[in-house]
């Protein structure tokens, strides 16, 4: 079930729920507020009536004992009264006896002076029933007697003979018990009604009096609030469901985003830049977090592009001790440092070894023409000097070995000069440079800054030698210098080779191979040195730093 | 006219005879004996063999030409060594006229300046060629060992620190690179005792270095 039902059925039965507790507390409350209403209106009214009517009986009762007028004043054709109830005094009930069974109450008194019998004019009590005050549209009084039949005129059936009608409803029952009281019961039309009851005792005389209405009316009033609560119910839950709707949309919404962005970064994008919007403080928060957890992401993912590029310089930081990606990321960096320096070690170590190889070869080469070559062809001369007795020949002879022994030495220099081993690298290019005057216009000026116990390396000599043999090698064949400077200064931690020339300089980004800075550059670095280059016209130098290493 | 005894010490033997052949025609030269490296040839002088000048080779197995002069100005011994040798570089030849050679040959010189060397040297002087001292005095001329407390770069840098010149236009100036100079300074404030260049410009005016 997604979350979105979930909300909307959680806040909707629980509005529901509230709703319907309070209208049915407060039908509950209203219903029996206007049943208290009713009957004690009820109440008062039949109280109201039912005193008008004793007090009236009992007027006229007395009006009747105390006047003289001595006469049977009834019409007996429609009215048999027994005797046993003529020889009693006291008012009668006399409807039993009429032949209409209309309604007929009388006195009856006897004394010595005669019988007197009067039939109380029953419209006196129709007009106080009638009187409807209060009443509503179905509210009425009526009087009921002993034999459980209607007195008074039903509102209901104008036309019907009250006594004809049958009440024996629970409230005359209890009323002819004695017992005063109200209820709600079904009345002689068979219809519920709110109905007060009592019993009206006057002399002999024993009616019930009720006051009713119909439930039907009363209850008008809470039908119409049951719609009315209804309405609002159905009013506030159709709210409640759009307030519902709209709070799972700000809910939701951002949830889907969320997963929208995870599934994403599952896919290992990291790099979406959706903006979303943030409608409160946690789901802000909840979206900082996500940009905080894309950020370390991409952070590691920079990271590892950088170490798959061997960027291995790159520095990352772990986000916590368990950032575990971020710890074998650099643990992977570390490794790689690792690899790639020996490798690093291992090339250039086969580079040295390959540049060693090849100079321990000039400098077998280089010995094999000076100290073996050179002294056959001494011999040869002293060959000459000794044998050839033509003394023009001898000479010419004597001037070929000589010139070939000048080349040979040459050769033997080019190749490695023997004072690198006997006299070390500042001497040897004293030499080197000397011999090299000689044979150029372009001024070279050498400045040997050596130590007197050197502690330059024969290793680096060499190196040194090469890398100076093939510096002014180029300024004299390609930077058309006019001026070479070269300075050799030692010191206890460095030796600097400064090499200047006025020459017309060259691109260092585009310059040839065959200029051979690729050379001398491998060189410096299997000594582990530095180069700096600057190659501008009229201006070209090259500043080579090797460390001394005791 | 007393004769020359002669050693000649070379790790070459056709050079050997070759160069005893060419002298075996001068009366006054006798060669007594031959050697083929150093160590043969010091194992001879111990055990008081005689002889006047020894020819001597310095690229020789064993022990070279350096060491046995070495050897020879140690034993304060009587035999004039003359260096007869393949390098014709300055170098080489100061190196051995300052161990104590008589003379300084190339191998391939001619017959009478051979020797004239020897017969020169048995006489008790040292012998040069022109050439040969015109390459000695180059090379010796190049080397530039001061004897003051700072060497003659570093009196030079000082200088220029004093003329209040940055590192970098030092730098420029010597032709050498900016570490260079820096470490030249460096060096000058630790030989001079002192910690900056207000310091320094002061010592060195009282030292009369500037």
């Amino acid at each position: 079930m997604n979350i979105k039902t979930l909300i909307l059925i959680i806040i909707n039965s629980l509005i529901a729920l509230v709703i319907a507790l309070l209208s049915f507390s407060s039908y509950k409350q209203f219903s029996n507020v206007l049943n208290d209403r009713i009957l004690l209106q009820l109440n008062s009214i039949k109280t109201l009536k039912q005193n008008q009517i004793e007090h009236l009986l009992k007027s006229e009762w007395e009006r009747f004992e105390a006047s003289e007028l001595y006469s049977e004043n009834i019409d007996t054709s429609v009215l048999k009264i027994p005797d046993s109830i003529l020889n009693r005094n006291g008012i009668y009930d006399f409807t039993a006896y009429h032949t209409t069974k209309k309604t007929t109450i009388g006195f009856i008194s006897n004394s010595e002076r005669g019988r007197m019998i009067k039939v109380f004019d029953y419209n006196k009590i129709k007009q106080i029933l009638l009187e409807r005050t209060g009443m509503g549209d179905s509210g009425e009084s009526y009087l009921v007697g002993n034999d459980f039949r209607m007195r008074s005129q039903s509102r209901f059936y104008p036309n019907k003979t009250p006594y004809t009608i049958s009440v024996k409803t629970k409230g005359v029952i209890n009323a002819f018990k004695g017992i005063n009281g109200r209820g709600v019961f079904e009345d002689y039309r068979g219809i519920e009604v709110y109905s007060v009851y009592s019993l009206i005792a006057v002399g002999n005389l024993k009616m019930v009096i009720l006051s009713e209405i119909d439930v039907d009316e009363v209850t008008l009033p809470l039908k119409e609030l049951k719609q009315r609560l209804l309405g609002i119910t159905l009013g506030i839950f159709l709210l409640g469901v759009m307030l519902s709707l709209f709070l799972t949309r700000i809910i939701t919404n951002p949830i889907k985003n969320m997963q929208k962005s995870l599934r994403i970064m599952a896919q290992g994008d990291y790099n979406q830049t959706n903006e979303f919007i943030k409608n409160s403080k946690e789901i802000k928060e909840m979206f900082d977090a996500l940009a905080n957890l894309k950020a370390s992401l991409q952070g590691a993912v920079k990271f590892s592009d950088d170490i798959g590029k061997m960027n291995l310089h790159t520095d990352f930081k772990p986000k916590s001790s368990n950032d575990l990606l971020g710890k074998s990321l650099l643990a992977m960096r570390d490794k790689l440092i690792e690899f790639r320096n020996k490798e690093e070690n291992t090339r250039i170590l086969s580079k040295r070894m390959l540049v060693n190889g090849m100079e321990d070869e000039r400098r077998r080469l280089s010995r094999e023409l000076h100290d073996g070559v050179g002294p056959y062809l001494t011999s040869l001369k002293h060959y000459i000097e000794n044998r050839v007795k033509n003394e023009e020949k001898k000479a010419e002879m004597k001037k070929i070995v000589d010139e070939t022994i000048s080349e040979i030495r040459l050769m033997s220099n080019a190749l490695m000069p023997a004072s690198i081993d006997d006299f070390g690298i500042g001497v040897t290019l004293t030499n080197f440079i000397e011999r090299l005057k000689k044979s150029t216009t372009v001024t070279i000026e050498y400045e040997d800054l050596t130590l007197e116990n050197s502690n330059i390396t024969n290793h680096q000599a060499i190196n040194l030698f090469r890398i100076t043999q093939e510096l002014i090698n180029n300024s004299l064949k390609h930077a058309d210098a006019k001026n070479i400077r070269i300075t050799l200064s030692e010191f206890d931690e460095f030796v600097s080779l400064f090499y200047f020339d006025d020459g017309i300089g060259f691109d260092i980004t585009t310059v040839k191979l065959g200029l051979g800075i690729i050379n001398i550059k491998e060189r410096v670095e299997i000594c582990n040195g530095t180069i700096t280059i600057n190659a501008t016209p009229g201006n070209t130098t090259f500043e080579i730093e090797l460390p001394i290493e005791l | 006219m007393n004769e020359i005894k002669l050693i000649i010490a070379d790790d070459h033997e056709l050079f050997r005879n070759g160069l005893a052949e060419l002298l075996r025609k001068h009366d006054d030269i006798k060669i007594v004996k031959t050697v083929g490296d150093g160590l043969e040839f010091m194992e001879l002088i111990n055990s008081r063999f005689e002889a006047d000048i020894v020819l001597l080779d310095i690229t020789m197995p064993n022990m070279d030409g350096f060491q046995v002069l070495k050897e020879l100005k140690n034993l304060s011994s009587d035999i004039k060594p003359i260096v007869i040798s393949m390098h014709n570089d300055g170098n080489y030849i100061a190196k051995c006229a300052k161990m104590g050679a008589y003379g300084y040959l190339l191998k391939n010189t001619d017959e009478s300046e051979l020797i004239l060397a020897i017969r020169t040297v048995s006489n008790g002087k040292k012998y040069f060629s022109a050439e040969i001292s015109e390459k000695m005095i180059n090379f010796m001329s190049t080397q530039s060992i001061s004897e003051d407390v700072l060497s003659n770069k570093e009196t030079e840098v000082l200088g220029l620190i004093a003329k209040g010149l940055t590192t970098k236009e030092i730098a420029a100036k010597l032709f050498v690179s900016s570490r260079t100079i820096e470490t030249h300074r460096a060096n000058i404030l630790k030989k001079l005792e002192v910690k900056n260049t207000a310091e320094l410009i002061k010592k060195a005016a009282k030292m009369n270095l500037i």
